[in-house]
């Protein structure tokens, strides 16, 4: 018992002598620590937050009719949204097309929710706004080309309904929408307005779904729906699904390469600065030594020290890396990291494991010198 | 005296001095490496990119909207609208020439598959085309390398395959077609046998059409050196205020700010570059492919720039916190010359040589070592040399020297306000 107090005593009273040296050791340990905990909580959340940044290519996942249908049941598309889970989904937009006119020029217009298409295809180029409500609708560039239209015009759509009498209402143009691709042909407006021009409700052509999840997740998603739910066909979109696979693993293999060097050349830095910091001590070792004091309780004593600040300096680099990770991730994505809670263990055994190594070999190579010769200087 | 007093601490503390250059050495390349990396990151993640296909889509004017709008691709009261095949070369001349990657022309029809009644779309192409180009160079695109996310079974066409087809799986699955088979298909009174050579699935549209080499599809709809669009894939520049404004209107800038436009790789520039070398064209950005690019790009160079500070913050802390050590360790050295009558000034110069030639030496080797790191990182991530961009050599130099002074010059400072008899006996 006595033994140990004098121990403690030791390693804690050599480290509170030497302040200024201790703190820089441990200044070089927390730096170390901080890297090491930042840049791996930084690796492990890049696929999730890249993964959500890829979602902005729009809908990964489309259900259509299956079978025979020539269109999809509400209540079965219900269904199969079920199988997707809630915490995934970034949008899910149902589509409706059908064919209307204006000025007697057939036009497509496609009947959905836009605060979903919103969220499934952010990169539609709106001007003017988004429709508030019923009775707007938004253009695509082509059909403003067509019919000279801009945003708070308003124009008569007509048409045929499902019972097959005709009719006619008036819309407001909220905004024009840009994509480069077929959109542009239609005329979107909110689905229950196409539903009551047209008369009954429930059916669908299309719904797209942005997913937040790997490949390997849609597959399980669509195979799930495509056994489950009779009417449905699901289709991955792959274009979408496939690039995005190739280049988050280039992306993280790039974070992993990256954090493997910066966390190799940290360590050694860690370690040289360690090494500094104990071969100054020299003249103690020997002194220690001509005292009578075996190499083993030398060696014990500094091993302790080497411990102590390792484990501080890790303590302090787990709660500074943290911070940091955090600044990384609300800077670059706007949203806040998630935190790994095995990341603390690991960087405490780390930064313990390279301290005690980078002070083991200096005081090793100081014991096994003549006392004397250390005493007298070199 | 000063050199060989300088030359004899080196002879003397060979064992530190290394220590201290090592990791100076480390601390540079990680710089090097880093910053090297970061400023490349850019253009590789462009190029991977490219996997998510075309970002610009080039149509004859006038003739964009009717097949989409209707289902009529061809027939009476539509006016033909074409481009050239002869002109798509060009599209290597414009000013952002280097940064047109691939580009696709494709020519469709529409085609009965005999003994079936249904029609089936019919897609001409380049599949893996040589081009000689005006300029002299030549060039190899075509699909194979755009569509990079088609599951084919059997295999690819070559251009040279004018009597082979490939089924989108959907109309394979519903006319029962195989790999191997012979199809007939019709188009008014001329009629081709081909075989399927493979079958794909694009998880899109495409899988309810069959493509063919250009010259067969161009033979079958009578349009001999025509296509109808081309899908071209360009490395651009993510969108700012100006591009969005060009995009509405190009005359609406100012000369100058035009001229900034122009010669910037915006989509939209490339977009109005095109449309100026090829006749009736009009160049559209896809905006799906176009603006996620600009979004991830944009994000993957803000997260490396912020590993890259990090990783610099980390090793100039640990830098100058060894040279803090070892210059603390030299008291009774410095105490010593204090004793024999050295001023201040002089045994600081010395310290500061001493350590500016160590950290000179640590910072040349690091920073060679940093670009076979960089190397190392861009071959087996992104297959291909980073570039090494010369501003980085001032930038870590000036990084490196910063470093050493801030970790030399204040403990110097501390060690000469001390009395050189306490520090001799030690303390």
């Amino acid at each position: 018992m006595k033994r140990q107090t004098m121990y403690f005593r030791m390693i804690t009273s050599s480290l509170i002598r030497r302040r200024s040296r201790m703190l820089v050791a441990l200044l070089a340990v927390a730096i170390g620590a901080t890297i090491l905990s930042g840049l791996v909580t930084i690796y492990y959340d890049i696929p999730r937050q890249m993964g959500e940044e890829f979602r902005s290519y729009g809908a990964n996942l489309i259900f259509v009719p299956g079978g025979g249908d020539s269109a999809l049941n509400a209540d079965e598309v219900k269904k199969a949204t079920g199988f997707i889970p809630a915490e995934d989904i970034v949008g899910i937009a149902p589509y409706r097309y059908e064919t209307v006119k204006i000025n007697e020029q057939p036009f497509m217009a496609a009947g959905t929710d836009l605060n979903e298409v919103k969220k499934t295809s952010p990169y539609w180029f709106v001007s003017g706004q988004w429709p508030a409500g019923s009775g707007s609708v938004l253009i695509g560039q082509e059909v403003v080309e067509r019919i000279r239209l801009s945003p708070g015009d308003t124009f008569t759509l007509s048409g045929t309904d499902i019972g097959g009498k005709s009719f006619s209402h008036d819309f407001t143009v909220s905004g024009i929408v840009q994509t480069g691709g077929t959109e542009e042909a239609f005329i979107f407006m909110p689905l229950s307005d196409l539903e009551g021009l047209m008369g009954n409700s429930g059916v669908l052509d299309v719904v797209e779904c942005s997913i937040s999840a790997t490949q390997q997740v849609l597959n399980d998603i669509a195979g799930q729906v495509g056994e489950n739910v009779d009417d449905v066909t699901p289709r991955l979109v792959k274009r979408v699904t496939q690039s995005e696979g190739t280049v988050l693993t280039k992306l993280q293999a790039l974070v992993y390469l990256v954090t493997v060097v910066v966390l190799l050349l940290t360590m050694i830095c860690v370690a040289t600065t360690m090494m500094a910091v104990v071969a100054e001590r020299r003249r103690e070792i020997g002194l220690k030594k001509a005292l009578g004091a075996a190499n083993k309780s030398i060696i014990k004593e500094f091993l302790g020290e080497g411990l102590l600040l390792g484990g501080l300096g890790g303590l302090l680099g787990v709660a500074l890396g943290f911070a940091f990770a955090q600044t990384v991730s609300i800077n670059v994505f706007a949203r806040s990291i998630s935190f790994q809670p095995l990341l603390i263990p690991a960087t405490l055994i780390v930064s313990v494991a390279i301290t005690g190594l980078a002070c083991l070999l200096p005081v090793r190579s100081a014991t096994d010198v003549d006392p004397a010769i250390v005493l007298r200087g070199e | 005296m000063f050199w060989r007093m300088v030359k004899g601490a080196f002879l003397r503390q060979k064992g530190k001095m290394l220590m201290i250059a090592f990791t100076i050495a480390l601390g540079a390349s990680l710089a090097a490496a880093m910053l090297n990396v970061m400023l490349d990151v850019g253009d590789k993640v462009n190029q991977e990119l490219k996997t998510y296909g075309a970002n610009i889509n080039v149509l004859p004017k006038g003739a964009s909207l009717l097949d989409d709008l209707y289902g009529v691709g061809e027939g009476s009261g539509v006016s033909d609208q074409y481009l050239k095949e002869s002109e798509l070369g060009n599209m290597k001349t414009i000013f952002w020439a280097h940064n047109i990657v691939d580009f696709t022309p494709y020519l469709n029809a529409k085609v009965k598959l005999a003994a079936q009644d249904s029609e089936v779309k019919l897609v001409g192409t380049w599949f893996s085309h040589h081009l000689d180009l005006p300029t002299g160079e030549s060039l190899d695109t075509g699909m194979e390398s755009m569509k990079s996310w088609w599951d084919v079974s059997g295999q690819w066409l070559a251009d040279q395959d004018e009597n082979s087809a490939m089924v989108g799986s959907l109309v394979a699955g519903r006319n029962n077609i195989q790999v191997g088979d012979t199809i007939t298909l019709e188009s008014g009174e001329r009629t081709k046998k081909l075989t399927v050579k493979g079958i794909f699935n694009a998880g899109s549209d495409e899988d309810e059409q069959i493509y063919v080499p250009l010259p067969t599809a161009q033979e079958l709809a009578d349009r001999a050196g025509l296509v109808s669009s081309v899908e071209v894939s360009a490395l651009t520049t993510p969108d700012n205020e100006l591009a969005r404004r060009a995009a509405q209107n190009p005359n609406s800038l100012s000369i100058k700010e035009q001229e900034t436009w122009y010669c910037t790789a915006y989509v939209s520039s490339i977009c109005y570059q095109i449309e100026e070398v090829i006749t009736d064209a009009v160049a559209k950005p896809i905006r799906q492919v176009a603006e996620s690019e600009g979004a991830i790009l944009e994000k993957t160079q803000l997260l490396m720039l912020l590993i890259t500070i990090l990783s610099l913050v980390g090793s100039a802390l640990g830098i100058s916190n060894l040279v803090t050590a070892s210059v603390m360790e030299r008291s009774r050295e410095i105490g010593l010359l204090k004793a024999v009558g050295a001023r201040n000034s002089p045994i600081t110069w010395l310290v500061l040589t001493e350590i500016l030639i160590t950290a000179v030496v640590g910072g040349v080797v690091g920073y060679f070592a940093g670009l076979g790191f960089a190397q190392i990182i861009g071959h087996s991530v992104f297959g291909s040399a980073i570039d090494i961009k010369p501003m980085v050599i001032p930038l870590v130099a000036v990084l490196v020297a910063l470093v050493t002074l801030a970790g030399s010059i204040p403990s110097i400072r501390l060690l000469l306000s001390l009395r050189p008899a306490e520090v001799l006996h030690g303390r």
